[in-house]
């Protein structure tokens, strides 16, 4: 068996030709899957619908709780649908109503605001972390581990050390007041901007160890031959770093832009954890995810408004991410 | 990899990731108002009925199951499935199960589930399906299942937890306070927390701010009317209640209430374990905690009748059970949910916890009339909250109008208030006119 399978090897290997004509019979059997061959025909066809098959129980999935829920929603939009009460066909009256609604313009600047200022600490920061975890010297497998912890930390979990950390007789301002640093506690979690702020520290925290893991992977396919040729030219740590491994994981780093934009838009959980039910003081704190639940949630949930804000919340999403597309597409270039 | 097929991946994965989160936000939503008629029963108790509780399993299941064995042993033709859901979610199961016309034969209902499913006419009159039952059953807690513009009654009131007044006694009367003449008023609460501030020297809070929790009641302590007698607008916009928000605006900024609390409260029974809070939770079951958790603050723990203010009495808010309206079996449907309502039932299930009965005999049992040496803060406690049962009156509760889409809009705006950035009165006529605003837009949803 070795011998022949060599020899097939051999004969596909020579030539272009020979390898057309001598190339694995079954192989050619598949190409032209004729009957007169009178060679197990049930076993060579290949029917067209034969991948969608394979396909189809993923497929399936997708659109149960994917799709429909998408396209669901999108029709919801249009209604006034409520909780157990299905709704009449209102046209655009929810995205009109959405666009006159001062929380919605509150929530929306939430929302962008949250994302410009955690996309860039979550592009750059793990990137640092992972060229500084990258060394292979004794113990940094610890560093990795530990990095990561914030990750697969319980929300909840977060939230309660996160509460001890920053609550007006917490561990910060305590430290900063015995320090004499400040003579009144931080309002960390009863200030709108500053429990934003706060919401922010938590979610880059969380997201540190995660992206740190991308560019790991991204750092381990940067061929050291590279490294080596910049410092035999003599190039400095920090020039071999701007000149080498940014623009090879330059690629990774607009994946990870675009992933943490996304989450960032969808932030709920910190601002719930930090500033309640109301989304802090006031309910300035709350953003889009947050203002989603609140419409649409309960027994006077208005579904179909909440849906209408869902949708324009894709919208934004999708802009930030075509926003990350053009960017690669012109790095491409 | 290269970066072409990185980048490919990145708008395919980018692409997925918004659907799902947008698809993440969608809420199926149709359905409509139950036209089914009233059961009729027929005499007969048989049949297979299914039981669904709250958040009772594993450690009522003993208990549970034991009143479900005996009802199946006096009616031998009854088959009972039971199945308890955690409350998580609890409401959101029942939501979907009433559109797929799945809703069990017996449901343990609270007080928001029961006011949607009997407003859209879901649960069965058991007032006609019993008609002598009303009697065995405290009054508040009957009245409770009837509903605003309906003939009728639509669930058994089942257990209850009354609210009752806890505090620290030493760090009371540390501020020269007598520890047996606690506040009966929302104003002498207001009162007494300030002298207690002033003694403290932030070493300890006085209470909770959590306006979420403290409105609608404090306002009806203080004889502010809510609601007007039409019950379709919001009428707290007075005096008293730019009163109420002076008060805990300048308590707040003595620092009487934790500064967080003013958004979250879910750290009550720590502080109070801690010694740093005078008010504990009002609910017996709290005091439970306390003694199991903190047996030193428990020794220094006194308990008293709940403030009440101009009412002079408090609110009922029992759990029930509802009986689905197209069940196949009536009679067994309604004899067994009289039955896990009956006196002996509710009885031996509040002793297993901190929980009273809303059935009249049941309430009136010794168990909850010993008040022990009056030194006992769990036996006393049990004691205070029976006789405060008796006296309940539902003008004490929260109103069905304000609901939490409301609650938070006023909450919101006195959030704002209390921490002094919009002026008392701006933000009450502010908070009238959006509660308005909203109740206004569900009357007119629940008129399409």
């Amino acid at each position: 068996m070795a011998q022949i399978a060599g020899t097939e090897r051999g004969a596909a290997a020579g030539t272009r030709d020979a390898g057309r004509a001598a190339g694995p019979p079954r192989a050619r059997r598949a190409r032209r899957p004729k009957k007169e061959t009178g060679q197990e025909p049930g076993l060579v066809h290949r029917r067209w619908w034969t991948p969608y098959l394979f396909l189809l129980p993923g497929l399936a999935l997708v659109v149960l709780f994917s799709l429909w829920p998408f396209v669901n929603t999108v029709i919801l939009s249009l209604t006034d649908a409520q909780i157990l009460r299905g709704g009449g066909f209102v046209g655009f009256d929810n995205y009109v109503r959405a666009l006159q609604d001062d929380t919605f313009w509150l929530a929306l600047v939430n929302s962008v605001v949250y994302t410009v200022v955690v996309v860039p600490c979550l592009v750059f920061l793990p990137l640092a972390l992972a060229v500084l975890v990258q060394k292979k010297i004794p113990g940094i497998g610890f560093f990795r581990s530990a990095f990561y912890t914030p990750v697969i930390a319980s929300a909840v979990v977060v939230g309660l050390m996160w509460q001890w950390i920053l609550r007006s007789d917490g561990l910060v301002n305590t430290v900063f007041q015995k320090l004499s640093l400040i003579s009144e506690p931080v309002p960390f979690l009863t200030d709108s901007t500053m429990l934003l702020v706060s919401a922010m520290i938590v979610t880059v925290w969380k997201g540190l160890g995660y992206y740190m893991v991308f560019y790991l992977a991204a750092l381990g396919n940067v061929p050291t031959s590279l490294y080596e040729a910049a410092a035999i030219d003599g190039a400095g740590p920090v020039r071999r770093f701007f000149s080498i491994t940014v623009p090879t994981v330059k690629p990774m780093m607009l994946l990870v832009g675009t992933l943490s934009a996304i989450s960032a838009l969808r932030v709920f959980t910190e601002i719930y954890i930090l500033g309640g039910e109301s989304g802090g003081p006031g309910g300035d704190s709350r953003t889009l995810p947050f203002l989603i639940r609140q419409v649409g949630l309960g027994f006077a949930g208005e579904t179909g408004y909440a849906a209408a804000i869902s949708i324009l919340l894709f919208l934004l999403t999708l802009v930030f991410s075509v926003l990350g597309h053009r960017l690669s597409k012109g790095d491409e270039n | 990899m290269s970066r072409g097929r990185l980048s490919r991946i990145s708008i395919a994965t980018a692409t997925a990731a918004a659907l799902l989160s947008t698809a993440a936000c969608g809420l199926g939503g149709s359905g409509s108002d139950n036209d089914v008629k009233q059961p009729e029963k027929s005499g007969k108790v048989s049949g297979e009925i299914s039981f669904r509780t709250l958040q009772l399993k594993p450690t009522f299941t003993a208990y549970v199951q034991g009143v479900i064995d005996a009802f199946e042993k006096k009616y031998p033709d009854v088959k009972v499935k039971w199945e308890d859901v955690p409350g998580d979610g609890y409401n959101e199961k029942l939501v979907a199960d009433a559109q797929a016309g799945a809703l069990p034969d017996v449901v343990n209902l609270n007080t928001d589930s029961f006011q949607l499913l009997a407003d859209r006419g879901m649960l069965a009159d058991v007032a006609k399906l019993d008609p002598a039952v009303q009697k065995d059953y405290v009054p508040g807690a009957w009245d409770q299942y009837k509903l605003n513009g309906k003939q009728g009654v639509f669930a058994y009131p089942w257990y209850v937890t009354p609210e009752i007044l806890t505090y620290n006694k030493d760090l009371f009367a540390k501020s020269g306070l007598d520890v047996d003449k606690p506040p009966t008023t929302v104003e002498q609460f207001f009162d007494y927390a300030e002298r207690i501030t002033e003694k403290s020297g932030g070493k300890y809070a006085v209470f909770m701010a959590d306006p979420k929790s403290r409105l609608p009641g404090d306002w009806q302590k203080m004889g502010v009317p809510v609601l007007n007698a039409e019950k379709d607008a919001f009428t707290f916009d007075t005096p008293k209640a730019v009163e109420w928000i002076e008060r805990m605006k300048e308590l707040y900024a003595k620092g009487a209430m934790p500064k967080e609390s003013l958004t979250k409260s879910d750290d009550t029974s720590q502080l109070y374990g801690a010694d740093k809070l005078v008010f504990g939770p009002g609910s017996p079951g709290f005091i439970r905690d306390v003694k199991a958790n903190a047996p030193k603050v428990y020794a220094k723990t006194q308990v008293a009748k709940a403030v009440t203010g101009v009412l002079g009495h408090i609110g009922i808010y029992t759990q029930s059970l509802g009986v689905r309206k197209d069940t196949k079996s009536p009679d067994a449907a309604a004899e067994f949910a009289k039955w896990v309502t009956n006196g002996p039932n509710q009885v031996a299930f509040s002793k297993e916890v901190a929980i009273y009965p809303s059935n009249a005999k049941g309430l009136a049992d010794p168990y909850f009339s010993d008040k022990g040496d009056g030194k006992d803060p769990e036996t006393l406690a049990r004691a205070l909250g029976a006789e405060e049962l008796k006296e309940a009156q539902l003008d004490a509760n929260t109103p069905v109008e304000w609901t939490n889409q409301i609650g938070d809009a006023v909450v919101r705006e006195m959030q704002k208030a209390i921490k002094g950035e919009v002026d008392a009165k701006t933000a009450l006529t502010k908070a009238q006119d959006e509660a308005n605003k909203i109740l206004a837009q569900q009357a007119e949803q629940k008129q399409k």
